[in-house]
């Protein structure tokens, strides 16, 4: 029974091919383009994230609880006494949510070369550690990475070493105050030049080994000011950084901050994004409903005196209901799959090669991130559901109208329409 | 006989305008005048001598020994003698402009304009407080906020209002003088939100090179008790004979 109105559904709908079409074709396109701007956006968030936390903020921090956001030089991990740094890095890499976890000191200071210098901050870190928490090791323009065989080399931002004129194999002089007090200050050997398109690192933030910070700063080495962790899923940060605290916690008085704690913009960018796509599918949304509910008016109009016979010969109203919102259904789910089958390849092709916009616009960023200007899509297919299951939903709604319109029809009435 | 009486009152209003402007005039010239004074007490047309700082912070405390020189208010030289971990550092200010010199890596550092309200040596001075000082009179209006005495002694309390585009840090400087001997007693910083950011406190008058001087300076930030930079100074001559020469990046390097 239930097939043969589907069948009944489906035939109706061909008994006007254009009409037909045309309502089809605009539920697919607008099908078509929420596919396409979902994903784009799951892109650009995705970017996002990774840029905004893969610069040196990494997905979470561990902080001594005083440590955040003042940065104060004392406030190691551990107080001032210290911790076992390896134990502490062990108990974090513990959860297999964590992919790496890399140990870091800060210094704040000033970077001089011949007449010219600059205030910087001093990020004293694991070579080996570091580069699977952040990218700083892929934005590389000059030289190379720090490595322990140089134990006095920097790394530094190319705003940084064009605003104090210096160049790979440059002696430069790190001034800061260190923890007893004095004056810390050394030469380091530029190494190494980034460029990441975030003013405030390229400007400011000069990388060197862990234990030369720890030396210049007049540190212990079991004296470190945070942990950079990075996880398999960024995602999860809020929830495993709870996790993490509590478990940290009973042993050492520790802080975990996941990255929207750490960098508000982001995640209220991430935010804006989902109220813009939320925006945009009602839009779409309203545009289908009136062309639907326009489309099966005219369906029922047409054929009333169709509808009049039938209900003459014992058609219930409950089944002419049932095969209005049959056509309607079919209409939709037609309209989906031609949106589908039209934006697959336009997907798959953001996701392979992205939407290059380098013609139009240079490197920006955005809430403390850097927005690359070849945009790649990302397959969100959570949000590309949703969208399917929220526009029929709406279409099959707008059916409803006509469909009880057509079930009060008076069959003697109905019949006599010409 | 009506224009007569109008004119009258008219002259009658100018001069007592013309007084009371006199008088304002005055009394701002007589603030300035000690003001500006208190300005140049440590510095004279030059100076040259020795003062120890000792610093005191939640984290550390050290002494310094050091020898200053100036020379006006745009020359400055002043190096480290003590401890011998430090002997030699040297800061120079030339102008506007700060280096600082390092021994241990025989290099020079300039301290940008950012930098200037960063510590001085770890201290609780800035890099500010060497430049700016000197600028008192030509940076802000003073206006005498108190007269009279306080705890037994007869003082001047003046207030300095920034100057709408003077490069100046500092929202509000409240200084007192003792009338007696213009010697200063305290200074409080504000900033622009009127909040007491530290206060600088001078005692152990002494004559000392020919003029009575605080010998004892006390900088305490107001959002750290217990934090100080105490200077003492136990020698000083003014207005030798200096040759601006002095003030050079070549000697700052000796």
């Amino acid at each position: 029974m239930s097939r043969r109105i589907v069948q009944i559904a489906w035939r109706n709908l061909w008994r006007n091919p254009r009409r037909t079409l045309v309502t089809m074709a605009a539920i697919a396109l607008g099908y078509a383009m929420l596919l396409l701007f979902a994903c784009l956006l799951e892109g650009l968030q995705q970017q996002m994230i990774k840029n905004g936390t893969s610069l040196g903020l990494s997905h979470m921090q561990v902080h001594a609880p005083a440590y955040y956001p003042d940065r104060s030089l004392y406030d190691t991990l551990g107080g001032r006494g210290g911790t076992d740094v390896d134990r502490l890095l062990a108990a974090i890499t513990a959860d297999r949510r964590v992919r790496a976890a890399s140990p870091r000191v800060y210094g704040y200071g000033l970077a001089g070369y011949e007449d010219r210098s600059a205030g910087v901050e001093i990020l004293g870190a694991l070579p080996a550690q570091e580069q699977q928490v952040t990218t700083l090791h892929t934005h590389l323009v000059a030289g190379h990475y720090l490595t322990a065989q140089i134990p006095q080399g920097v790394v530094i931002g190319d705003k940084l070493a064009d605003a104090i004129g210096a160049r790979v194999g440059a002696e430069v002089v790190l001034l800061l105050p260190a923890a007893d007090g004095s004056m810390g200050n050394d030469l380091y050997t530029i190494v190494g030049i980034f460029h990441t398109g975030l003013e405030a690192v390229d400007r400011g933030l000069v990388l060197m080994l862990l234990s030369a910070l720890q030396q210049l700063l007049s540190l212990a080495p079991d004296r470190i000011h945070e942990i950079g962790v990075a996880l398999a899923d960024a995602t999860e940060a809020t929830a495993v950084a709870a996790a993490l605290e509590a478990r940290l916690g009973e042993v050492l008085p520790v802080r975990v901050r996941a990255w929207p704690e750490l960098a508000p913009h982001l995640a209220e960018y991430v935010r804006l994004h989902r109220s813009i796509s939320f925006v945009l599918f009602t839009v779409v949304s309203v545009l289908a409903l009136l062309g639907v509910m326009n489309t099966m008016l005219m369906a029922v109009f047409e054929r009333t005196r169709e509808l009049g016979v039938l209900m003459a010969l014992g058609v219930r109203p409950v089944q002419v209901v049932g095969s209005i919102l049959a056509e309607t259904g079919c209409l939709v789910g037609a309209g989906l799959v031609l949106g589908g089958g039209i934006a697959a390849p336009l997907l798959w092709y953001l996701q392979a090669h992205g939407l290059d916009l380098r013609s139009f616009m240079g490197e920006i960023s955005v809430a403390g991130s850097v927005v690359d200007p070849l945009w790649y899509g990302r397959q969100d297919f959570l949000a590309y559901g949703q969208a399917a299951v929220g526009l029929a939903a709406t279409a099959v709604l707008s059916a409803g109208y006509p469909a009880v319109r057509a079930a009060r029809l008076r069959p003697t009435e109905a019949i006599r329409k010409v | 006989m009506r224009w007569q009486k109008s004119g009258v009152a008219l002259l009658l209003g100018m001069t007592c305008l013309l007084l009371s402007r006199s008088s304002l005039a005055t009394d701002d010239q007589q603030a300035r005048e000690i003001v500006d004074g208190v300005d140049q007490l440590l510095r004279g047309q030059s100076s040259s001598g020795t003062v120890r700082m000792q610093i005191s912070t939640e984290n550390w405390q050290r002494g310094l020994s050091m020898h200053i020189l100036s020379l006006g208010t745009d020359h400055a030289l002043i190096r480290i003698t003590d401890p011998q971990k430090e002997a030699g550092t040297a800061t120079l200010k030339v102008g506007d402009n700060i280096w600082n010199y390092l021994p241990k890596v025989n290099r020079t550092i300039k301290i940008p304009t950012s930098m200037m309200m960063a510590s001085w040596m770890g201290s609780h001075f800035t890099n500010d407080d060497l430049v700016k000082e000197s600028r008192l009179v030509r940076d802000y209006f003073i206006t005498t906020s108190f007269e009279g005495e306080r705890g037994g002694v007869e003082v001047y309390e003046y207030t300095l209002a920034p100057k709408p585009q003077a490069p100046v840090v500092w929202g509000k400087i409240v200084m007192e003088v003792r009338q007696a001997d213009r010697m200063p007693t305290w200074h409080r910083y504000y900033d622009e939100d009127g909040k007491l950011i530290r206060e600088l406190t001078f005692s152990e008058y002494k004559t000392m090179g020919g003029r009575l001087i605080p010998t004892r300076l006390v900088m305490r930030p107001a959002d750290k008790a217990g934090e100080q930079t105490v200077v003492v100074y136990d020698d000083v001559s003014f207005d030798i004979a200096i040759s601006p020469d002095t003030f050079s990046l070549r000697n700052l390097a000796q």
